[in-house]
């Protein structure tokens, strides 16, 4: 349909028609946001609500009773309750919000109504702020809003203005805004942790599991979805340090380990060496874990604590927003508390009956070697020196999978050596673990951080040794160690097809990804993370130390009464009457001097009269009034009038009051 | 177009009530015309823009509850769009100059329509202005930079005599219908109300010859008689133009043969009727009279009209009428 031909749709309309096609387009930007996470029976209500008031307004058929309307409204509120469970949360919250906003729809016959869809259009807008705080999503959103807003303005004008002019009117004013809009967002205070405790949101996310199986596809391993970012301060830690600690696995049933949390008992560790200090930006998560650098030594206890495992946690129930903390860690270290009699015997568990092989080559592995670390030495040199290759396609294993791994296939990743590697451990009685988390990150040059990906998923083992404490053995450095210090590219041979592989050693697409990851790391950490740290930053510049209330009720005022002041002043501005003559102007103020000076002037009296009889009724002004009725009876009808005139009479004028 | 205008709460029309009364102590009668100063003007929120800020508080602490910068962000935006719009309101009013236009007699029992010219000295163009009384209220409109509009209010007009409108508002919500800035004007604005009309029936006093001044435009085929001055309402076909053309002013002509006739619309000759009911019966053969053209002339106690035809006499007539005892 052409522009014409819609636009000529539009003049058949009826007022209320004209602006409901705006109302409508307004609802469904602020509304599309939303596609990936609200029930769709609730778009799909909103969008037929929206077809049948468009047809009803084509069509003249009558608008649905109000208990039409109510039933709906009602039969949809349990919808959403028997959906979500609840009408407390964001996910229920936005699908009520939409199906309102649509069954408000059937209904609008003033511009009341159509004010109030407008409104819910705002508040879906924020919703959707509260599910994605992409950088990308900014524009779109800014967009949306003004042509809510434009929308808002226009239904409530009588002659709608066209579109442009309104266009321009709302983005001025929305540009005016700005500043005050700025200033609040810097300076206002944030409040650390929610005051409102609402559910989690069911949201599906990759990341890591509670459980490994090898053998099973890793899908993770295949993801480049960000985990985290890291910035040192000073020195980074060489590759063969960067292990992110995860979750740590005990329990094993031949086939799979699983995690089964931990406790939270404290546990001592000496640290040696060079210790890092970093701020760890952790990605959305399911969990809680916070993905610290082996072994973390510091760190907030008001929002973190470290459990039994030394696997760090939030406090928080769920790590559902970018969340970053400031951590210090020791790559260097030895764990110094005792291993309780409980862990040990869950640390020392396999099936006994399941594999069997396994269990038998690392008795006499044990046997031949004469002690524990003679023995651990000869398990990995086994690794390294026979055939096994490193591949992340792996065939798939029976239900004796560490016997099949190490007899038959010889191939797998990571989590096939940890988990031969900590059966072949426990067999012997030696408590042993497997722990995951990441290994290595691609250093950002632009950003001066690093990005560890859910590709550097890593698992790897803790053996405990008598003196020593728990220590970190990582079977896949054994057999590639290219793993460890270049990443899983470098380690795959180049025979196998990795999803990505090409394009990631291609220089431009490499440069432009981190790029675009600097960018979005900068807009994670100053906007979306934009808080305390950042204001007292701010506020410094301003040589304010301790932020007080008292210092922001009289900033909000001194904001406030500011801005109105300029906005005031520019309207003023903006509206001034069109230039006044210069000459009438002193006309004027000779008016006002005589009528001071006992001689108001009267209605009816042109300059001429009234002047003469000004002077006959103050004779000792008659000689100035003379001079002053020639030069604007000259200025007024003489055939040119000259500046010098203008100006000479000003000063007659205001010579007037001695 | 009736778009529906909201209608606000019972309080806010009480306090209307009382910064009325207010603002009539503190500026008196207003001068015609009147420019308005930013400080006559007043600005409160309207329900909507109440719903609005109740919709901004339930974002700012969704907002803060979730930390989340980018809603915080939005809340502020839409928070100072609201205050640029307060001031968009209230600029809207600001120095517009008022003024009084005609309004056109109306008879009791129909509704009077009043004229206010509101001029736009600005450069730049207002917006969905109206202007309102308890009784009624103009269509909304714009007026365009250094132009000028006029708006109408109706108010009914049930009784003779002489309508006033002594208080107005002059009202905007634009942009947003966030708010609504208006400001009171006391301007004694009036509007003659005839008397209604009576029921045809009583047939008007017979017609009476006089051979002064006026003249029969229905019989146009008599004797020329001669010509006496031109009187406004004089019909133009009677206008001696050759008189005119050479240069003895504008005359009239007359004719005789047949008698050139009048109505007496007298008072006194109806007895047995109330003031009213006379004043209506009167008003009644005005009507008739001029619609057919005939001439006639008034007679009131202590007023007396002579015959005439014409809009200007007939006006003067009814407009006694009107204002008759009061």
């Amino acid at each position: 349909m052409s522009a014409a031909v819609l636009d000529q749709h539009l003049q058949q309309m009826t007022p209320i028609g004209q602006r409901l096609v705006w109302v409508i387009a307004g609802l469904v930007l602020a509304v599309a946001p939303h596609l990936g996470h609200i029930a769709p029976w609730t778009m799909l209500i909103a969008a037929i609500a929206a077809a049948f008031r468009m047809t009803a307004e084509i069509k003249r058929w009558p608008l649905p009773s109000r208990t039409i309307c109510t039933t709906i409204a009602f039969a949809s509120l349990l919808g959403v309750l028997a959906g979500y469970r609840t009408l407390n949360g964001v996910d229920a919250g936005t699908s009520l919000l939409i199906v309102m906003a649509g069954m408000k729809l059937l209904e609008t016959r003033t511009v009341r109504d159509l004010t109030v869809v407008v409104f819910l259009c705002y508040f879906a807008l924020f919703a959707a702020f509260l599910y994605n705080q992409n950088m990308l999503l900014l524009p779109y959103m800014l967009l949306t809003a003004g042509l809510l807003t434009m929308t808002l303005m226009r239904i409530h004008q009588t002659e709608a203005m066209p579109v442009r002019e309104a266009a321009m009117t709302t983005a001025k004013m929305l540009l005016q805004a700005l500043p005050l809009a700025v200033l609040l967002f810097l300076f206002f205070p944030r409040v650390p942790g929610q005051f409102w405790a609402v559910p989690a949101r069911e949201r599906a996310l990759s990341g890591l599991n509670e459980e490994m199986t090898p053998g099973d596809v890793s899908e993770l391993s295949l993801s480049s979805a960000v985990a985290f970012r890291v910035k040192f301060e000073g020195e980074a830690p060489p590759p063969r340090e960067r292990y992110w600690r995860g979750p740590v696995m005990h329990q094993f049933d031949g086939r799979t380990w699983r995690y089964a949390g931990t406790s939270y008992t404290p546990q001592e560790v000496a640290s040696s060496g060079s210790t890092y200090r970093y701020r760890i930006s952790l990605e959305p998560q399911r969990r809680n874990w916070i993905f610290a650098l082996d072994m973390v030594t510091n760190w907030d206890q008001q929002r973190a604590y470290r459990a039994e495992d030394f696997q760090l946690h939030a406090r928080q129930s769920q790590i559902s927003v970018l969340t970053s903390f400031d951590l210090e860690s020791a790559p260097t270290y030895v764990t110094t508390s005792e291993l309780r009699k409980e862990l040990r015997r869950l640390d020392t568990y396999i099936p006994r009956n399941r594999n069997t092989r396994t269990i038998e080559l690392a008795r006499q592995m044990r046997e031949s070697a004469g002690s524990d670390e003679a023995f651990i030495q000869s398990v990995l040199t086994k690794f390294g020196s026979e055939e096994f290759y490193y591949t992340l396609q792996p065939p798939a294993l029976d239900a004796n999978a560490v016997d099949d791994f190490l007899f038959n296939t010889r191939r797998g990743f990571c989590e096939h050596f940890a988990s031969a590697f900590t059966v072949m451990a426990r067999s012997v009685g030696i408590p042993a673990r497997i722990v995951t988390g990441y290994q290595g990150g691609e250093f950002n040059p632009m950003g001066g951080y690093f990005t560890v990906r859910q590709s550097d998923a890593h698992a790897w083992t803790e053996v405990w040794l008598e003196g020593q404490g728990w220590q970190r053995i990582d079977p896949t450095a054994a057999i590639a160690p290219e793993r460890i210090e270049r990443g899983l590219d470098a380690a795959i041979s180049s025979e196998e097809s990795v999803p990505g592989r090409a394009l990631r050693q291609n220089a431009l697409y490499s440069k432009l990804r981190m790029a675009w990851d600097a960018a979005n790391t900068f807009w994670n950490d100053q906007i979306v993370q934009f808080g305390e740290s950042q204001q007292n930053w701010l506020l410094k510049l301003f040589n304010i130390k301790n932020p007080r209330w008292e210092y922001l009720g009289a900033g909000l005022i001194i904001t406030f009464a500011g801005f109105f002041a300029i906005l005031s002043a520019y309207l003023t501005w903006k509206f001034k009457p069109r230039a006044r003559d210069p000459v009438a102007h002193v006309y004027e103020q000779l008016c006002r001097k005589l009528a001071k000076l006992g001689v108001p002037r009267l209605p009816y009296e042109g300059p001429n009269d009234y002047v003469t009889r000004a002077a006959r009724a103050r004779p000792e002004l008659a000689a100035q009034l003379e001079e002053v009725q020639t030069v604007y009876v000259g200025l007024r009808y003489g055939p040119t009038p000259l500046p010098t005139q203008l100006s000479r009479l000003k000063f007659l004028v205001n010579q007037l009051e001695a | 177009m009736k778009l529906a205008i909201n209608l606000d709460l019972g309080l806010m029309r009480r306090l209307r009530q009382f910064s009325r009364r207010w603002a009539r102590k503190r500026h008196g009668i207003d001068a015609d015309p009147l420019i308005l100063s930013t400080r006559r003007i007043y600005i409160v929120p309207t329900g909507m823009g109440f719903a609005f800020a109740l919709m901004l508080t339930a974002m700012f602490v969704g907002a803060m509850n979730y930390g989340n910068n980018l809603a915080l962000g939005l809340t502020f935006l839409l928070g100072s769009l609201a205050l640029v719009a307060m001031h968009y309101c209230h600029r809207n009013l600001s120095g517009i100059v008022i003024r009084s236009a005609s309004s056109d007699p109306v008879f009791a029992g129909n509704e009077a329509t009043f004229r206010i010219a509101v001029e736009n000295t600005a450069q730049l163009a207002r917006h969905e202005l109206l202007v309102a009384n308890d009784q009624g209220m103009s269509n909304p409109q714009p007026i365009p930079a250094n132009g000028r509009a006029v708006f109408d209010i109706q108010l009914p007009a049930p009784q003779r005599g002489m309508l006033t409108l002594d208080h107005f508002e002059i009202v905007t919500r634009h942009p947003f219908g966030l708010f609504r800035a208006w400001s009171h004007v006391h301007m004694n604005l009036t509007c003659v109300v005839y008397p209604k009309p009576a029921p045809r029936g009583l047939t008007p006093p017979p017609v009476e010859t006089d051979t002064g001044g006026a003249q029969d435009s229905v019989n146009g085929d008599e004797e020329f008689a001669g010509l006496r001055p031109f009187h406004p309402g004089d019909s133009p076909r009677r206008i001696a133009w050759k008189a005119y053309a050479r240069e003895q002013g504008l005359q009239v002509k007359l004719y005789a043969g047949t008698a050139v006739t009048s109505h007496i619309f007298d008072w006194n000759a109806l007895t047995g009727l109330g003031t009213e009911a006379r004043l209506s019966q009167l008003c009644r053969w005005i009507e008739d009279a001029h619609a057919e053209g005939r001439a006639f002339a008034l007679k009131l106690p202590g007023l007396e009209i002579p015959a005439n035809v014409g809009l200007g006499h007939r006006q003067r007539c009814l407009t006694a009428l009107a204002l008759f005892e009061s």
